[in-house]
């Protein structure tokens, strides 16, 4: 038990296991923190990101290449068009978070079912195998694709900061998470820097979606737990904070695969709700630790909103 | 001597580095017209919530009608606190009249199984607030508007339903938080008979507003408020005529 | 015929589920989204006691209500504190956290769920039979709904959904309320429960989950938030629409994923064309 090439091996098998876990959350996070939008439309946008690729490699014997292509273009386009025809419609008559939670989680389901008629209920892998080449390091066993899904999501949160960091787009981005309307004054378009936070997310989804469906089987039903633990993440990790969302991601993977050391296995989905259930109630604003230099400003903010109010 | 209804011993309240009430006492008496003036930020509406409750002081104490007033907003508006918000927070799905009847201190309706069984005596009292509200309304001239969704008023009339539901709680204690802010004409006169009103009915009225001639025509007495602290008290008169607190009032202003 | 009775039985149930829910997101603007685990809790509890102890199916039912208002109660006195985005993420922690340990728990029966549950009435007219006790039920649910928010508590709990702080100013304490409208409406859920596991004679914790909750949710929303009919027609709608296709002799693998589709396209149709639901008026200081 307490062998520590063992203790090891579990480390970096539940840091690889993260990786999409933390793609997920990350797009989930980015999206609530620049649209405010708790978008469960990510659970349809990754099953049809899968099936795109599962479809034009098996069926179509399409190369690699061309089916992630087309499985980011097919993830980006419905993106773009659900946030011009529909989330943008909502926002428009300004709904209530209630009737965008509906949609979001209504759509997720009607692709479901689309998917379910087209594909069936039988799990899928985006290759007919899903073993990779393992080597031995120092008595840990790494495979190919713990190497791949590491060095994947390193380079897109990576590539996410830089953007952020140094593109103006990146910082339009920021400026609109912030505050849209003081944004548009400055004549930043809320819409446009929305639709690129959507394709971004449909990026990183079929990142994610790719790392899952080449390890384990996808049915339509499996994005929607996915979703969940992005959800979870994102709000332990305090919302509008999209890497220490990522982090939490990462501990939270940890944590299930540490977990089998004490509890059986079948009990480890239980210790996620336990957890978030856990962190909203003691910590109903995200972890306190992780906003410390937010939290004059915040406390005050909240004191003369009451106090106007 | 007239009744002391409310009266603050040390209250002191800070968030985080900010000290937003800073030791301040404080006494009204029935029939009192206290007006409440300063610049933004003072501490004005924030003395309110800590009076009705909104917030906890760190420190001090708070007596209404000789008793210690304690407990959340609920408890506090049931002994007797009254008050108003600056942006009305009125029930928008709400009519006037529904409005009107969430207000009344005594609420026979308040358990679901009473209300489910809905009995004569629960009856009789509905029909005696429902004649009390529209005694209110009558009142303040707007007796017309009982049906109407209050969203739909104009501005100015939703400024005085939100005076007329607190009204309805018929406590010692009127706190009323800028009653004025974008009320003109015909409103203008009749939210000031209804505080006049009031006060000779034996409330004790606190008022914070901008409007310093409307605190002049009406206030017996004023308190100038900066920083969380009481700089004076006085005639409105003295108050406004002392060179110190006009810069401090019309300097933050301009800032 | 016994298609249409157990049609009708399915829609009364929908109808009790809805129209609770209703009390507390549409009048009590909670947004919990937990209810399918009440529906459950009454559900289990009625058809595990049936299974083992065998006592009247009206005792089953009555401790059923009982584990669901006494887990609503902790839910509430827990989570209430918090609001908005953040009740609905929590309550959905709740729902999904039962529903695995459900899943996993021995004499839940598991995944495979519960499917030895006692005939009751049995007989010709069994389908008949129960759709009469759930059309009553149903009805009860929506008279007391009715009469509680026409009077003055569901006067105070309006006030409260619109603007709490000004309702708890007025002297009316919000949290009594809330804990006392979620109750009521997580007892008629586990009322629902109990005719459910009796009617059906099965239960599984796929019945339970978040798509569960949307399928009430959105009966409640398009029906028409914080009205009395609204939710019971958007249970009918709602539960009618999809069954039609079964008259097409499709292959059964296919009827599934297809009712899905119709669902999910009506409630983006209703979503999009009648926003205000199908029984409210649309005046925008309705909208929730």
């Amino acid at each position: 038990m307490t062998d520590p090439v063992i203790l090891l091996q579990i480390l970096w098998t539940g840091i690889a296991m993260s990786s999409y876990f933390v793609l997920f959350t990350v797009a989930f996070a980015l999206t609530l923190k620049v649209e405010k939008l708790w978008n469960f439309a990510q659970a349809g946008l990754m099953g049809i990101a899968f099936y795109t690729m599962f479809w034009s490699l098996n069926a179509a014997n399409w190369p690699v290449w061309a089916g992630i292509s087309a499985s980011v273009i097919l993830t980006a386009g419905v993106t773009i068009g659900v946030e011009i025809w529909a989330i943008d419609v909502l926002r428009r008559r300004h709904s209530s978070g209630l009737i965008f939670f509906i949609f979001t989680l209504i759509f997720s389901q009607f692709v479901a079912f689309l998917l379910t008629l087209l594909f069936g209920t039988e799990p899928e892998t985006i290759f007919p195998s899903v073993m990779s080449p393992v080597r031995i390091v120092g008595g840990i066993a790494i495979s190919d694709w713990d190497l791949q899904a590491v060095g994947l999501t390193l380079g897109m949160l990576i590539a996410l900061y830089l953007l952020i960091r140094f593109t103006r787009d990146g910082q339009f981005m920021l400026a609109v998470a912030d505050n849209e309307k003081l944004a548009g004054i400055y004549g930043i378009s809320a819409r446009r820097v929305y639709i690129l936070s959507g394709v971004i997310s449909a990026v990183l989804i079929v990142a994610g979606i790719w790392l899952y469906g080449t390890r384990a089987g996808v049915t339509p039903d499996v994005p929607v737990g996915l979703i969940l633990t992005a959800v979870i993440a994102t709000l332990i990790g305090g919302l509008g904070r999209v890497f220490s969302a990522a982090i939490v991601a990462v501990g939270l993977a940890l944590l299930q695969s540490f977990s089998i050391l004490f509890i059986s296995s079948k009990w480890q989905a239980l210790l996620l709700y336990g957890v978030l259930f856990c962190a909203l109630l003691l910590f109903p604003r995200g972890i306190p630790a992780w906003r410390w230099r937010r939290v004059r400003p915040v406390a005050k903010s909240a004191a003369t909103a009451q106090a106007g109010g | 001597m007239r009744q002391e209804v409310l009266r603050l011993e040390n209250v002191c309240k800070r968030f985080g580095g900010i000290v937003v009430a800073d030791n301040i006492s404080l006494s009204l008496h029935a029939g009192d017209v206290l007006g409440l003036i300063g610049p933004n930020g003072a501490g004005k509406s924030t003395l309110f919530n800590l009076i009705s409750g909104l917030f906890r002081p760190d420190t001090g104490r708070i007596y209404l009608e000789g008793q210690l007033l304690t407990g959340p907003l609920h408890r506090r508006a049931r002994a007797g606190v009254a008050r108003t918000w600056q942006h009305m927070r009125l029930f928008r799905t709400m009519t006037v009249l529904e409005n009107m009847l969430v207000g009344p201190r005594e609420y026979p309706g308040e358990s679901m199984l009473r209300s489910m069984a809905d009995t004569g005596s629960l009856r009789r009292a509905e029909a005696a607030a429902r004649n009390r509200a529209m005694h209110v309304l009558e009142r303040m001239g707007l007796a017309h508007t009982a049906g109407t969704i209050v969203v739909d008023l104009p501005f100015g009339q939703q400024k005085l339903i939100g005076v007329a539901r607190a009204l309805m709680n018929d406590g010692r204690c009127l706190l009323l938080d800028e009653p004025m802010a974008g009320v003109e004409g015909s409103n203008y006169e009749t939210m000031q008979r209804i505080v006049r009103d009031e006060a000779a009915a034996g409330r004790a009225v606190c008022v914070v507003e901008h409007n310093v001639s409307f605190i002049k025509d009406l206030c017996t007495e004023a308190v100038f408020m900066s920083y969380g602290r009481i700089l004076q008290r006085g005639s409105v008169d003295d108050l406004t005529q002392s060179r110190e607190l006009t810069e401090l009032y019309f300097g933050a202003a301009d800032a | 015929m016994e298609y249409l009775a157990s049609t009708g039985v399915l829609i009364g149930i929908y109808i009790i589920l809805a129209t609770s829910y209703n009390l507390i997101i549409g009048y009590g603007g909670l947004n919990t989204i937990a209810h399918p685990i009440f529906f459950a809790l009454g559900a289990y509890t009625a058809a595990l006691l049936g299974i083992d102890t065998g006592l009247p199916a009206v005792i089953c039912i009555a401790a059923g209500i009982g584990v669901a208002v006494v887990a609503s109660v902790a839910l509430a006195v827990t989570t209430l504190r918090v609001s908005g985005d953040y009740l609905l993420i929590a309550s959905l922690g709740f729902q999904l956290g039962l529903l695995q340990a459900v899943n996993n728990l021995d004499f839940t029966g598991g995944p495979a769920g519960l499917s030895n549950i006692p005939l009751t009435l049995g007989g010709p007219a069994r389908g008949w039979l129960y759709l009469m006790i759930t059309a009553a039920l149903a009805l009860v649910v929506i008279w007391l709904a009715q009469r509680s928010m026409a009077g003055p508590f569901g006067r105070a709990v309006r006030a409260m959904r619109d603007d709490e702080v000004a309702c708890a100013a007025l002297g009316r304490g919000p949290f009594a309320m809330k804990v006392v409208i979620f109750a009521f409406g997580c007892g008629a859920a586990g009322l629902a429960g109990g005719m459910y596991a009796y009617y059906y004679q099965y239960i599984s914790p796929e019945q339970f989950n978040v798509a569960q909750s949307a399928t009430i949710l959105t009966m409640v929303v398009l029906g028409g938030l914080g009205t009395i009919w609204g939710p019971v027609i958007g249970a009918f709608v709602l539960v009618a629409l999809p069954q039609a296709i079964t008259f097409l002799q499709l292959p059964s693998s296919l009827v599934g994923p297809l009712q899905g589709l119709i669902f999910t396209s009506l409630v983006i149709v209703f979503l999009f064309l009648r926003p205000q639901g199908l029984v409210g008026t649309p005046v925008a200081g309705a909208a929730p």
